[in-house]
């Protein structure tokens, strides 16, 4: 029988809906002392790009919204954050924008500095940039460069290549098919699409799309009215529905990137997971996928790492979405083994990856199932905790599998939903979800002569 | 809070559960043998945190400078070895893998880490409280003191460090291979001038009896210093009782006392251009050594300064707000004044790489290549105005403002806490440490201060500079900067400005707001270089790591 776990989220959640739909939670975090952390996410990311041609708006918008023109001023919300004092990043995914600023309680308020200049407080200028963003056109294209530059950095790697190769065999149609930066071309074309920007912006960017996280060193019980008085007259809208969905997939697909350096040639194979569902089994084996497949105590590791040596890096990600989003295992094969074997070796090292994943098929049947499901359980728990280990972390991670069903209590259900898994569980996730038809290959090697 | 004293290594355990029976036999060992007189107490800096989660840290005063002639990598392949390459009992020894489902149920972080850099071996671990003194007999005691360094192993770790540099760091990341150019260009021909990693020649020589011989001379209790998040007494004797199996070497001892030899002064500008195939955009570095580190008096006014200029992966730096928020060349622009490893991935600096010596640099992330000779001179011509202008009062404000808040970035963690202390320790800052003394520190700031520091120490005339480019752009940068020309950034078309025709031709019209902007492109512009072709070296990125040579063998 299950054993319920103890509740693996340490701090109350106090939980508020404006009437605008804006939720919002508060998380009181008293020992760090004077420490702010206020965080906003926005339920659009890549997912909600639909328009051919036009991918990787919203990480441009992520970057736009750091070029508020706060008051009317030309780059003000920048210049009063910098006065104010705050870390300020945010970071774009498949289905979430995430704004996280950093600073003391005491800047929640305007504050006044030495010189006598009042600046706004962190609330408001916050408020200032979700509610009424301003920006102009010279602002957007000089920012389309940054975004370029972004795309650029990251290029000379395979592994952006391999994805986007990837990600276009398992979507044809739905957005997930590109990767969040979007496209080259797109985002060397992205100056032009100012109208776009602003459409995208109006559309997602709505309090009922949206989920307010603060934790830290706050004062919760005079915390709501502040909130509603910053963020209430934000303008409910409803939000674009994505309803696009991919013709079934047939049979395995197969994708290779030929590439014009002498890389070690890598292997990535994927399948279609189920869509994230906090309590629901095939969600809760998914949390566990990696320690059972990529972990050093996994049997396809060690094959493949140690005894095998067929491959010097192997990892395995398995993320969570709205959609279905892909598990993946990628390997780096060595050069040497590749100039001998050629593609018959990096054919095998694909084969026990897909063996790997079809073992799981007969889990339960392993010998001491039960008891290395009870220790991966165990490591998932510690785990988690390990990471609610700031204000910061502990925002990010509620807000992150908030979102799915706004329960402020998913921590712990979806702790619990692991807890519960039998070793059969298991077994009936790998039948269900590796199957040949819903599998994606890409290979990649030097380009040859 | 926090204490950070040696520990009496006599005591009485009081431990429950699994680990219990180990637990009294090693502290059985360790009576005897500091009664006897062969072991030395390991210091043990102690961050009092409530957590259930104890955090460990085991800093080895040996890195990379360490690294004999000719086996460039040899501290971090020991390092490890002494994860992977068994352990205890050579008739029943632990292997990895053994290792790996001892520590499964205890959390990812129950697995022993090492980040070797140039003069420290840092292992880390995190056990929950209820199993410590499991993990204690099980790991901690053996892994150290009863390392059994498996050849197959070493084999192994040496072919994929090897992959890591040929493949990864010359030909994937354009990024990381310029960062790590400039630190082996700028300390070449010292114990710093190869990757902690190593080099290929280096990684091809080492033998498993290298191995032995640098864990013998460098795992040693003097040599050591272990962090630990837990005012637990217990605790601590226990980490106290494991190490204590460990051995005394007075070389050890000796070397630690001579700091590794400086890097060489830097007359004039010398620029080293990689090619890398497949990269689609140019990366810039500069740098030059500076004698300041965390102790120096001049540190925090500089440390201000610095972020005035450069913030890492901010908005609030200047070079940022010149070259990404002003004109859009690039991703960001950013300095330092001390080392920062992994800075294409990580937000703020990593801990438990401390080094003696430093130095002061620039780096600008890929931009079009058609723009890198121009960028090269805008930061030349901004840290030149920098130097001689320094900081209005109102800048230096703004500064400590923002260095205050980076403060709560830096400490957001009990394990980041706990590893500023073993900084701390490597740097001699006893009682007032880094994080410590931050905010005091940088409250007591003047603009005077800040300005006398920026006089001091930074400079514009001595530099080692690396661009990371593509083949076809590598040549004509060459060319193009030996031969002195100005070199012009974006143009109005670039720029987008509003046109008119007027004759047949487009005429620009500059806003307003733009106007600061093209002047100040054209100072840029024409900033000399001071280049000539005798000091501009071209080579292929796979020139580059193999050996204690900067370029070849």
């Amino acid at each position: 029988m299950p054993v319920r776990a103890q509740s693996v989220f340490p701090y109350p959640v106090k939980k508020v809906t404006l009437d605008n739909g804006l939720d919002v939670l508060l998380v009181s975090m008293p020992e760090f002392k004077d420490v702010l952390s206020l965080n906003v996410l926005v339920l659009a990311g890549a997912g909600n790009e639909t328009e051919k041609g036009k991918t990787g708006f919203a990480h441009l918008f992520e970057h736009i919204m750091f070029r508020h023109e706060f008051r009317g001023q030309s780059d003000g919300y920048r210049k009063a954050m910098n006065k104010l004092g705050a870390f300020n990043n945010a970071w774009t995914w498949f289905d979430v924008t995430f704004y996280h600023p950093l600073t003391f309680s005491s800047n929640l308020d305007a504050v006044t500095l030495a010189s006598g200049e009042v600046v706004p407080g962190l609330l408001e200028l916050e408020a200032s940039r979700f509610t009424a963003l301003e920006f102009d056109e010279k602002i957007f294209q000089t920012e389309t460069g940054a975004v370029l530059g972004e795309y650029r950095k990251n290029a000379t790697s395979p592994g952006l290549a391999m994805t986007e190769k990837q990600l276009e065999l398992a979507y044809p149609q739905h957005p997930y098919g590109h990767t969040t930066i979007g496209f080259f071309q797109d985002v060397v074309n992205m100056s032009q699409h100012y109208e776009y920007a602003r459409w995208f912006y109006d559309s997602y960017y709505r309090p009922n799309n949206c989920v307010l996280v603060i934790a830290g060193d706050i004062d919760v019980a005079t915390l709501s009215a502040k909130i509603n008085t910053a963020f209430g007259g934000w303008e409910y809208q409803e939000t674009p529905v994505i309803d696009v969905q991919d013709p079934p997939q047939q049979a395995e697909r197969r994708g290779h990137v030929a590439w014009d350096a002498d890389v070690p040639p890598r292997v990535n194979v994927a399948y279609l997971g189920p869509k994230f569902v906090t309590g629901s089994k095939g969600t809760a084996v998914g949390q566990i996928l990696g320690e059972l497949l990529t972990s050093r105590s996994a049997p396809l590791f060690r094959k493949l790492r140690f005894e095998d040596k067929a491959v010097s890096q192997l990892n395995l990600s398995a993320t969570e979405g709205f959609h279905r989003r892909l598990v993946e295992i990628n390997g780096q094969l060595y050069t040497d083994q590749y100039a001998e074997g050629g593609e018959s070796y990096q054919e095998r090292v694909i084969q026990d990856i897909i063996a790997g994943f079809g073992d799981l098929e007969n889990f339960s049947s392993t010998e001491n199932a039960n008891r290395i499901l009870e220790m991966v359980k165990s490591k998932y728990t510690y785990d988690f905790l390990a990471q609610l280990n700031s204000p910061a972390n502990v925002a990010l991670q509620l807000a992150y599998y908030y979102r799915f069903e706004r329960d402020p209590q998913v921590i712990d259900k979806l702790v619990q939903s692991v807890q519960d898994l039998t070793p059969a569980d298991i077994d009936h996730y790998a039948r269900k979800y590796f199957v040949d038809n819903s599998r994606v290959i890409v290979t990649m090697a030097p380009r040859e002569g | 809070m926090v204490a950070s004293k040696y520990h009496d290594p006599h005591f009485v355990l009081r431990f429950r559960g699994a680990g219990a029976r180990g637990a009294w036999q090693l502290t059985a060992v360790v009576l005897l043998t500091v009664a006897l007189g062969w072991a030395k107490p390991v210091k043990i800096v102690v961050l009092n945190s409530p957590s259930e989660l104890v955090q460990v840290k085991v800093m080895v005063r040996a890195g990379s400078a360490s690294d004999p002639a000719g086996r460039e990598g040899l501290a971090a392949l020991t390092g490890r070895m002494l994860l992977d390459g068994s352990f205890g009992d050579p008739s029943a020894p632990v292997t990895k893998d053994m290792l790996a489902d001892i520590v499964r149920p205890w959390g990812e972080q129950a697995s022993p880490s090492v980040v070797v850099e140039k003069e420290t071996s840092t292992f880390s671990f995190t056990v929950p409280k209820g199993v410590f003194s499991e993990y204690a007999v099980k790991v901690l005691q053996p892994l150290f003191t009863q390392p059994l360094f498996a050849g197959d192993e070493l084999e192994r770790i040496s072919k994929e460090t090897k992959v890591y540099i040929s493949a990864t760091l010359r030909l994937e990341n354009t990024e990381l291979l310029g960062l790590y150019a400039l630190d082996n260009y700028i300390h070449e021909g010292t114990p710093y001038g190869h990757l902690p990693a190593g080099t290929i020649s280096g990684l091809k020589a080492i033998t498993v009896e290298d191995v032995r011989r640098f864990y013998k001379t460098y795992y040693t209790a003097g040599n050591i210093t272990v962090g630990v998040s837990s005012g637990d007494a217990d605790i601590q004797r226990l980490i106290q009782s494991s190490l204590s199996g460990l051995g005394r070497s007075v070389r050890a001892k000796k070397l630690r006392r001579v700091p590794p030899k400086r890097a060489p002064a830097i007359k004039g500008r010398e620029l080293l251009v990689i090619t890398q195939p497949t990269t689609i955009a140019t990366g810039i570095h500069l740098g030059y050594p500076i004698n300041v580190d965390r102790r120096h008096r001049d540190y925090w006014a500089l440390y201000v300064a610095n972020v005035a200029l450069g913030t890492h992966r901010d908005s609030f730096g200047r070079l940022y707000n010149e070259i990404r928020q002003a004109r859009g060349y690039n991703y960001g622009d950013y300095s330092y004044i001390e080392w920062f490893q992994n800075r294409p991935f990580a937000l703020f600096p990593p801990t438990n790489t401390p080094r003696k010596n430093q130095y002061f640099s620039m780096w600008v992330r890929p931009a079009g290549h058609e723009y890198a000779h121009h960028l090269l001179k805008a930061i030349g011509w901004e840290l030149e105005n920098f130097v001689r202008d320094g900081l209005t009062g109102e800048e230096v404000e703004l500064a400590k403002n923002k260095a205050r808040v980076l403060y709560l970035n830096l400490a957001e963690t009990s394990e980041r806490l706990l590893a500023y202390k073993l900084d701390d320790n490597f740097y001699d800052q006893r009682g007032n440490g880094f994080l410590d003394g931050y905010l005091a520190a940088i409250d007591a700031l003047t603009p005077a201060q800040v300005n006398a520091a920026i006089r001091r120490h930074l400079q514009v005339e001595n530099l080692k500079i690396v661009i990371v480019t593509n083949e076809e752009w590598g040549a004509r940068l060459a060319t193009d900067i030996a031969a002195g020309q100005n070199a012009g950034g974006k143009d109005a078309a670039a720029y987008d400005f509003p046109s008119r025709e007027v004759d047949d031709e487009l005429v620009y019209d500059i806003p307003e707001d733009k106007r600061a902007v093209v002047e100040k492109d054209r100072l840029w512009e024409a900033y000399p270089l001071n280049l000539s072709a005798g000091r501009i070296r071209v080579v292929s990125s796979t020139q580059l790591f193999e050996s204690a040579r900067l370029i070849g063998r």
